[in-house]
């Protein structure tokens, strides 16, 4: 491999980025197929009006809502749960089995149930995001409480500390690093899969002509009233910057939270 | 001089949860462990010595046999045993001031005479200036003095030590080998006041240069082959390169040496 200089680093991948722009574009003009085909020039229109407009930050902001809700729900319901199986073999043995089963099932599989069940108010998005929020909770928190260091609660018991003092003081803290991989894992899948909820529940609501609740419904209306696909992959690359955003935000949480952790 | 700790007949067999194989760590142990002596126990690999040193401190129950501690049975630890682990098990997500509080904090002791007797303790083992460094930013020996502070803020009457020196280098050991002494109380008179020290060593002139007595086991299940007494003055630091010193060395290492060899063409099968 050749040195690459600083500028050359920085510059190199942003002019590929700015040709890619460019073909993409002639492309699209010259086959005459906008309207079927999205143009950078159109997505950047479309983003402008989206922005102006504000309707993609009430769009997102009540997808956000349901993610975080549904995340804080899974984790909640999933590290208790992951530290007792952990920690507890029989409980490891007795609920596994279940759990096992009910993991294999995609979330995005229960959603006519949970429309069933909850309508399509947003209560089934919320649904179908815990449940696949909670898994990643669940696992690595059983992984991280069953990997503790058996010398440090012995250590911790030695020094005359209470069961009560060794689950908060020494399982808590030692499980912490995985369990915050589990939640980077549990919003990237509740971000995905509010995404599919919202879709599913947004043709319904689409053809009952119901107000537009997150980024999902935003979608479907985009698609089968606007007709719009400039506006459509606008919307994908928002979806994609805020995973970025959010996993990131998440990472520096982390560090600050865990100082210990970071080698 | 009264027994601290009593073993009689202790026995320890270990059973393989996977193939159910059973393992005879131990073996009719019978010893009395004396008030205010430092205990150094030596043997080859595999002859329980960290399997007594576990029974003592109550992390183990023993098969057979009795452990009293002060005349009662050993039901579980307690914080007047304090224990030093090989790796020292500090908790990485705990400063040098968090983990040498952690032993005040779970009994409850009141904040401010634990903060105060924490400061006296990092202060003693040397690590003034280090209190909200976190272990993974310190030396091995800086480690080991930490652990030690921990220990010692709970005023254990024993320490129960398991290789707590092996993990350094040999410089460190011979100054952390002072250390030890002196804050043990190596240069006091009597032995009424000093804690009781059961320490777990593969070195056996450190064994010899620290002990009052040693006690050498034997391996495949683990037996006291004897009891050597160190009737040497104190403090012992400057003992070290004597030819008394030596001999017993040489003493101890003629009991164990046959089943050492034994042990390591044993492990590698």
């Amino acid at each position: 491999m050749h040195e690459i200089s600083r500028s050359v680093r920085i510059v190199l991948p942003l002019a590929v980025a700015a040709l890619f722009c460019i073909g993409w574009e002639a492309a699209v003009r010259l086959t005459r197929s906008h309207g079927l085909m999205p143009s950078p020039t159109g997505i950047f229109a479309s983003g402008v009006e989206a922005t102006s407009s504000g309707i993609i930050f009430d769009a997102m902001s009540g997808s956000l809502k349901r993610v975080m809700l549904g995340f804080i729900i899974g984790g909640v319901l999933g590290v208790p749960l992951g530290l007792a199986i952990g920690t507890v073999p029989a409980l490891d043995r007795a609920l596994r089995p279940v759990l096992d089963g009910l993991r294999s099932i995609a979330p995005i599989a229960w959603i006519p149930m949970a429309i069933l069940w909850l309508g399509v108010r947003g209560d089934a998005a919320l649904f179908v995001v815990a449940y696949a929020a909670v898994f990643p909770f669940i696992v690595n928190a059983g992984l991280a409480a069953s990997l503790v260091d058996r010398h440090l609660v012995a250590a911790a018991r030695a020094l005359g500390a209470s069961r009560w003092m060794i689950v908060r003081a020494v399982l808590v803290p030692s499980s912490l690093p995985m369990i915050f991989t589990g939640a980077r894992i549990a919003l990237a899948f509740a971000w995905a899969s509010i995404i599919a909820a919202e879709l599913a529940i947004g043709i319904k609501i689409a053809g009952q002509g119901r107000s537009v609740a997150g980024i999902g419904q935003l979608m479907v209306e985009t698609l089968y009233v606007k007709r719009d696909v400039d506006a459509l992959v606008f919307y994908m690359l928002v979806i994609g910057a805020v995973s970025l955003v959010i996993d990131a935000g998440l990472r520096r949480v982390q560090r600050r939270m865990l100082p210990w952790s970071a080698r | 001089m009264t027994a601290v700790v009593e073993l009689s007949h202790v026995g320890k067999v270990y059973v393989s949860a996977r193939d159910g194989v059973r393992v005879e760590a131990l073996a009719d142990i019978d010893f009395a462990i004396r008030r205010g002596e430092f205990l150094t126990i030596v043997g080859p690999s595999g002859c329980g010595k960290s399997t007594l040193l576990s029974l003592v401190a109550g992390f183990n129950v023993p098969t057979s046999g009795e452990v009293l501690f002060q005349g009662r049975p050993v039901t579980g630890p307690g914080p007047d045993r304090g224990v030093m682990f090989q790796d020292y098990a500090l908790f990485p997500w705990r400063t040098v001031a968090g983990n040498v509080e952690f032993g005040p904090v779970a009994r409850g002791v009141d904040k401010e005479a634990a903060r105060e007797r924490v400061r006296t303790l990092i202060e003693m083992v040397g690590l003034s200036g280090f209190e909200q460094r976190y272990p993974h930013e310190l030396s091995g020996g800086m480690r080991q003095r930490c652990a030690l502070a921990r220990m010692l803020a709970n005023d254990p009457t024993m320490w129960l030590m398991d290789e707590p020196l092996a993990a350094v280098d040999l410089q460190t050991r011979i100054i952390l080998q002072e250390e030890l002494l002196r804050l043990w109380g190596d240069d006091r008179a009597s032995h009424v006041e000093r804690p009781t020290v059961v320490f777990v060593t593969h070195g056996i002139d450190e064994a010899v240069l620290l002990a009052d007595r040693v006690l050498v086991l034997g391996r495949r299940p683990g037996r006291i082959k004897q009891v050597v007494d160190v009737r040497l003055p104190r403090p012992r630091a400057a003992l070290r390169n004597t030819p008394e010193v030596a001999q017993l060395t040489a003493q101890v290492w003629d009991l164990i040496h046959d089943e050492a060899a034994q042990a390591i063409t044993e492990e590698s099968r």
